[in-house]
């Protein structure tokens, strides 16, 4: 084992001066990476902030001429310049609306599909589908809304629900016509799908975080597989399964693309969900570059700024109900 | 045993695992339809055209060749201004701020970023870029998607540093080398396949991004290769094309939407491998 | 199995009797208090390395021996909360100070883990990265220290024609002579060993010890262990630990066949541990 013929390995001493000047480039490379680093984490904070701070200087123009009543009235007229956000907030908190209502049960459905009942071999490709499928753009969404889903609303559902509804309180009021095809119930429903594979891709993952003891101990008490999914695994991921519901929100609040080219853009709360409306990301997409003069721009900031606040708070609000999950799971 | 309580739980277990079949159908439905329609409307106009000619003027035939190379060139842009800056915001975070509180505040206002709407980006560039440069331009378009790539990177980077062990960095002190050639040498070569799959993932995205476009880069009729000019894209060009009242542009749109989502598919499918390549190690 | 390893080890005279001079101990710890957060885990230590011996370290888990091995080339300094009181010398400096460069006092204290660390790169790079940190050689010369490093691992002959393969392609044991080739390539004065065998077979388990043997001729040596006829076989002084506390050091042989603290003996005949 002892190869004599070989030199020593140890031949050179500390103070050499190679190793000093190599110490004192470590030194600097150091020091420099480190700053690089810190400078690129910075950035980000920074990037938020000036989104936040840029968006709400380029308000100031509309929130000084309107003020509050900016929050509250309908009005949007480029010509007598006068400016209300109302509608395309309602109209923003509406579709969202219908879209959870619509994609969150599927979703979780399709969740508990894929952890409880589907078979061994199907649950990667399903799986890998999803994840894809939420990487579709949204753009597509709204091309496939525009020329085939409202078309066929037109001619099928919204007439169904007009006259299925006509005597029914409410209901009646809800769904009047005429059936245009596009509007708030069609954008809606578009953001529901779209959604569909945001919501499910988190929930499955939070299903999956159950450790398989709980549920093994509840099965072998004789529980079906629904009371283990409701005694057991929704109990246990229920912050989780929230933290899901919301990122899917965030996405739905601040979605333009799948949104604009099927919402109608009219300014007005109409009491029917299947008249054109408009929301605030359909509202800057659209007149952003017409927009003439400080005040129209300044309010179409302003909407920008709603709707970032917005869907600040939810996300905040998903990614703490995420981290509590990962921190029980932690421990 | 009730019987009959038991079949009651029994039934109502397999209504609820009926529903959940139902959802998955239902779900699956209309995702195949979208696509379905995509590929039968898409394929119908694809021809070489497609790919040689620029965007026509309305009622006449063209191509998309100047949105494609705007989008490549707009792609390009946005990863190479977001990707360093989100590769070394990840590398502090999960390097040298690893236990500091300032990490998990970027973490928290990263994710935010992560999912914020991508048209209010789109304004933020533009009161800060086009505002200040006084026109649109190409500059603007990869700013505004360079924003949109930095947290996905600073996402991935971090994560897969925190998944290099730390006896590694420990080995790699042990031997005398400074913290940055630690980084450098093993960190990013242990976590290499993981951060190209963030980028790839992060190139995915914004290839198909619209809302950020729209007034940074604005768009062009012309071929343009001017990046101080407003350029081309091809996901601006077909929601200018769809909602156009001619059946040329409208018949583009849909190739256009075609090509974006076969490309988007094709770097989501890529990312994928090569993760799992290097997960596999 | 351990009487006849004890045996081979040749008596010399008495530890109170040795003097603490510099010149034969490369390394001397002098009341050492190490901190977790507020948690006191070295409770005031002294002891000395001599030049060119092994000394081992044994105690039951928590005792804080890893943890005294981690103090002799700082590597508690990559995280936070944890922090060192009193005097450790190296070659008569002390590196606690806050003004020992670490890079410099890694790379003449080497460290060995306990589960073996090759980097995610070629064998032949593994080893070439940590002789290119402080050296600007010609690329012959870098193949020359290589293999000479491979050598003394003795892993050469295994890994000679595969030079370009990942060090991860290798068995536990190789992965492990591997990283005691690329620790001795970066030319340190001082070997730490922290539990090197507890992740390994018998065969790659007695292939290390022969090794530290056979360094101890170039290398002063400190080697965590759990396993006490290792310590027994590798080491020429064992520092018995407990608690945070040195309960007993002093010569193997001494110490193995007549231990002068009970606890001691309770632990090497194996009562608890």
């Amino acid at each position: 084992m002892t190869e004599a013929a070989l030199p020593s390995i140890r031949e050179t001493s500390v103070t050499d001066a190679g190793r000093l000047r190599a110490l004192k480039r470590f030194a600097a490379g150091d020091a420099l990476f480190r700053g690089a680093t810190l400078t690129a984490a910075i950035a980000v904070l920074v990037l938020l902030g000036g989104v936040i701070v840029s968006l709400a200087v380029g308000s100031v123009p509309a929130l000084k001429a309107f003020g509050f009543d900016f929050l509250t009235t309908q009005k949007w007229n480029p010509v007598t310049e006068k400016f209300g956000a109302i509608a395309p907030i309602y109209g923003t908190l509406v579709t969202s609306l219908i879209a959870m209502l619509i994609g969150v049960p599927v979703s979780i459905g399709i969740a508990i599909f894929l952890t409880e009942l589907c078979p061994y071999w199907l649950r990667r490709p399903i799986g890998i589908a999803i994840e894809l499928l939420a990487g579709i753009p949204s753009i597509i969404y709204g091309i496939w809304g525009l020329f085939v889903f409202a078309p066929f609303l037109q001619a099928t559902l919204q007439p169904w629900l007009i006259e299925a509804f006509a005597d029914v309180p409410v209901l009646n009021v809800l769904f009047a016509g005429p059936p245009y095809g596009i509007g708030v119930l069609t954008a809606g429903l578009i953001l529901a799908i779209m959604v569909l594979p945001f919501i499910t891709a988190v929930t499955r993952d939070v299903f999956l975080t159950v450790p398989p003891v709980l549920k093994e101990a509840a099965y072998g008490m004789g529980c079906t597989t629904w009371e283990v999914i409701r005694k057991v695994v929704l109990p246990y991921t229920r912050v989780g399964v929230v933290g899901g519901v919301m990122l899917g929100l965030g996405r739905a609040l601040g979605e333009t693309m799948a949104v604009t080219f099927v919402i109608g853009n009219a300014h007005r709360i109409s009491s029917s969900i299947l008249a054109p409306g408009t929301t605030i990301s359909a509202t800057i997409a659209n007149e952003f570059n017409e927009a003439v003069g400080d005040i129209y721009t300044s309010s179409l900031i302003a909407l920008g700024l709603i709707l970032f606040v917005i869907t600040f708070i939810v996300l905040a609000i998903s990614r703490l109900m995420l981290m509590r999950l990962e921190r029980k799971q932690g421990k | 045993m009730n019987a009959a309580l038991y079949h009651r739980r029994r039934r109502r277990s397999r209504i609820v695992m009926v529903l959940s079949v139902a959802a998955t159908a239902f779900g699956a439905l209309w995702l195949v339809l979208i696509l379905g329609t995509l590929v039968w409307n898409g394929a119908a106009g694809l021809s070489l055209a497609v790919f040689a000619e620029n965007t026509p003027p309305p009622g006449s035939a063209g191509g998309l060749a100047n949105a494609i190379v705007g989008s490549v060139i707009l792609t390009i842009f946005g990863i190479v201004i977001g990707t360093p800056i989100g590769i070394l915001a990840g590398t502090w975070m999960a390097e040298y701020g690893r236990y500091s509180p300032l990490s998990t505040v970027i973490r928290f206002v990263n994710d935010i970023l992560l999912s914020a709407p991508s048209i209010v980006i789109g304004l933020f560039v533009y009161e800060i870029l086009v505002v200040s440069m006084g026109h649109f331009s190409a500059w603007a378009g990869g700013a505004a998607l360079a924003m949109l790539v930095i947290p996905v990177v600073v996402r991935t980077t971090e994560d897969m540093l925190l998944l290099v062990p730390n006896t590694l960095r420990e080995a790699g002190a042990a031997i005398g080398a400074p913290r940055w050639k630690i980084i450098a040498s093993v960190g990013y070569r242990a976590a290499r396949s993981g951060i190209l799959t963030g980028i790839l993932l992060a190139v995915a995205r914004i290839t198909g991004e619209t809302a950020p476009l729209l007034f940074t880069a604005l768009n062009n009729q012309f071929w343009s290769l001017d990046p101080n000019q407003p350029m081309a894209s091809l996901p601006v060009t077909i929601f200018q094309f769809a909602l156009s009242p001619y059946a040329d542009w409208q018949q583009l749109a849909w190739t256009g939407a075609l090509i974006v989502t076969f490309a988007v598919l094709t770097l989501n499918i890529v990312a994928r491998v090569l993760s799992n390549l290097g997960g596999s190690k | 199995m351990s009487e006849a390893a004890i045996a081979t080890i040749t008596p010399t005279p008495a530890v109170a009797a040795r003097s603490f001079e510099a010149a034969k101990d490369k390394v001397s710890v002098r009341d050492l208090r190490f901190y977790y957060g507020d948690t006191l885990a070295l409770k005031g230590i002294t002891l000395a390395l001599e030049t060119r011996k092994v000394t081992a370290f044994i105690g039951p888990s928590g005792c804080g021996k890893s943890t005294l091995l981690r103090v002799l080339n700082r590597m508690y300094d990559l995280y936070p909360n944890q922090r060192a009181e009193g005097e450790v010398m190296l070659d008569g400096e002390n590196i606690l100070s806050p003004r020992q460069d670490l890079n410099l006092l890694r790379a003449r204290v080497g460290m060995v883990f306990q589960k073996p660390t090759p980097f995610p790169m070629s064998i032949f790079d593994n080893i070439a990265f940590g002789i290119q940190l402080y050296e600007r050689l010609p690329r012959s010369e870098i193949a020359d220290r290589v293999e000479a490093a491979l050598t003394r691992a003795a892993l050469w002959s295994e890994v000679k024609d595969k030079l370009r393969a990942s060090g991860l392609s290798l068995s536990g044991g190789q992965q492990q002579r591997l990283c005691i080739a690329r620790t001795i390539a970066a030319r340190p004065e001082v070997v730490l060993f922290d539990e090197p065998c507890s992740a390994l077979d018998p065969i790659s388990t007695s292939k290390i010890e022969e090794l530290i043997d056979e360094l101890k001729s170039d290398y002063t040596i400190a080697i965590v262990t759990h396993n006490m006829q290792q310590a027994a076989r590798v080491s020429d002084y064992t520092a018995f630990m407990y608690l945070g506390e040195l309960v007993e050091f002093g010569e193997t042989a001494k110490m193995f066949m007549a231990p002068a603290d009970k606890r001691t003996q309770d632990y090497i005949t194996g009562r608890f541990g």
